[in-house]
């Protein structure tokens, strides 16, 4: 437990500071939220025409009303902590990948229905936009962590040893 | 693990409901300890910290003259902060949803453990959004006070501090305070297994 908390703790605080590196911001964080924003408006267009993605803003045409996709909104830290809890969890290399890469998914797809969400509750009331942007989204997006985390570790609990095994 | 979940997220209503209706009940402490640690932090810095309504008031020594920001003796006046602590403290309710889930025993002792802890992340957070609006506001001249750390370092504290540990708290804390419990238990049995396959 204590050697999982130093070691999550650890890889926490390094890839949060490489997250704010600015070669890191500029070559991956900036143009990541800005696919984003693609993604969320490449779902709504279907039914809704009038959204445009420019950048990292998703606007509505009609309205004028625009969000813009800023640092802490764009999954990424929730990602990082994920992340943490699956180095610091030991599991093979494997085990671990796909955790990461599918947790990633999970978290992101999350946070695609969160965007569209705020989009949305931004044009209908602000206050309850207000709400959800800064209080219960976040809450939700770490228990979506926390789910997939439950999940990774009943998932190793009942991955088949055969697989690991020497031929 | 999946009736927590559950439990939690259908708890949440309440505990926001209540917690927004407690309005600055869960705030003062927090607001206290950030004014504690500023003192020690930034003793040039800020020169009182309360709080109005929802909102905890930083006064700075720093003043504006025709635009220019300078220390306060020189500019005649002091420019103050305001800061909304629901920021930072929508994490109590967060916990509370958590806890309540959890059915533990001892559950009204354990929330005021958890609380205290919280409040301490509440200051940390507090302070981090204060160093952070300072650095956006006052520039050059907060990073020349002593004390003060370098842009990088505050733009990270504040990232981690305020975007991270709302919500990343609450679970440590009742992760922690699970030890013992039914759920504990299932879930060591879960850990065990899983670190036995690794």
């Amino acid at each position: 437990m204590v050697r999982f908390l130093l070691l999550f703790c650890s890889v926490l605080a390094a890839l949060f500071a490489i997250e704010m590196l600015k070669p890191v911001q500029e070559a991956v964080i900036q143009p990541f939220t800005g696919l984003l924003a693609s993604i969320s408006t490449a779902i709504i267009v279907p039914f809704d025409d009038a959204v445009i993605a420019q950048g990292r803003v998703l606007r509505d045409a009609t309205s004028g009303f625009a969000v813009s996709i800023e640092a802490g909104c764009n999954g990424v830290e929730a990602a990082i902590v994920l992340i943490a809890g699956v180095v610091a969890f030991p599991a093979t290399l494997k085990n671990k990948l796909v955790a990461i890469v599918a947790g990633f998914f999970f978290v992101q797809a999350l946070n695609i229905v969160r965007i569209i969400s705020l989009f949305y509750l931004g044009q209908w009331n602000y206050t309850v936009f207000e709400w959800f942007h800064l209080y219960l989204w976040p809450v939700l997006i770490m228990l979506d962590v926390l789910i997939v985390f439950a999940v990774y570790l009943r998932w190793l609990g009942k991955a088949q040893p055969a697989e690991e095994a020497p031929c | 693990m999946r009736r927590q979940f559950v439990l939690t997220l259908a708890l949440m209503p309440i505990t926001f409901g209540l917690w927004y209706a407690a309005g600055t009940l869960f705030a003062g402490p927090a607001v206290w300890l950030c004014d504690v640690i500023l003192s020690g932090a930034y003793p040039g810095v800020i020169d009182d910290i309360g709080l109005q309504g929802l909102k905890l008031v930083a006064i700075t020594q720093f003043g504006d003259l025709d635009g220019q920001l300078m220390r306060a003796q020189d500019a005649g006046n002091q420019i103050a902060l305001q800061i909304n602590t629901r920021l930072v403290s929508y994490s109590i309710a967060f916990y509370a949803a958590l806890l309540l889930a959890s059915n533990l025993k001892d559950g009204v002792y354990k929330f005021c453990v958890g609380l205290a802890w919280l409040w301490i992340t509440m200051a940390f957070g507090l302070a981090s959004i204060i160093g952070k609006d300072l650095l956006m506001m006052v520039g050059s001249p907060f990073l020349q006070a002593p004390g003060v750390p370098p842009a990088d370092v505050l733009a990270l504290t504040y990232q981690f501090n305020v975007l991270l540990m709302p919500t990343l708290a609450p679970v440590f804390i009742w992760f922690w305070q699970l030890r013992g419990s039914p759920l504990w238990e299932a879930l060591e049995a879960d850990i065990k297994r899983a670190s036995a396959r690794a």
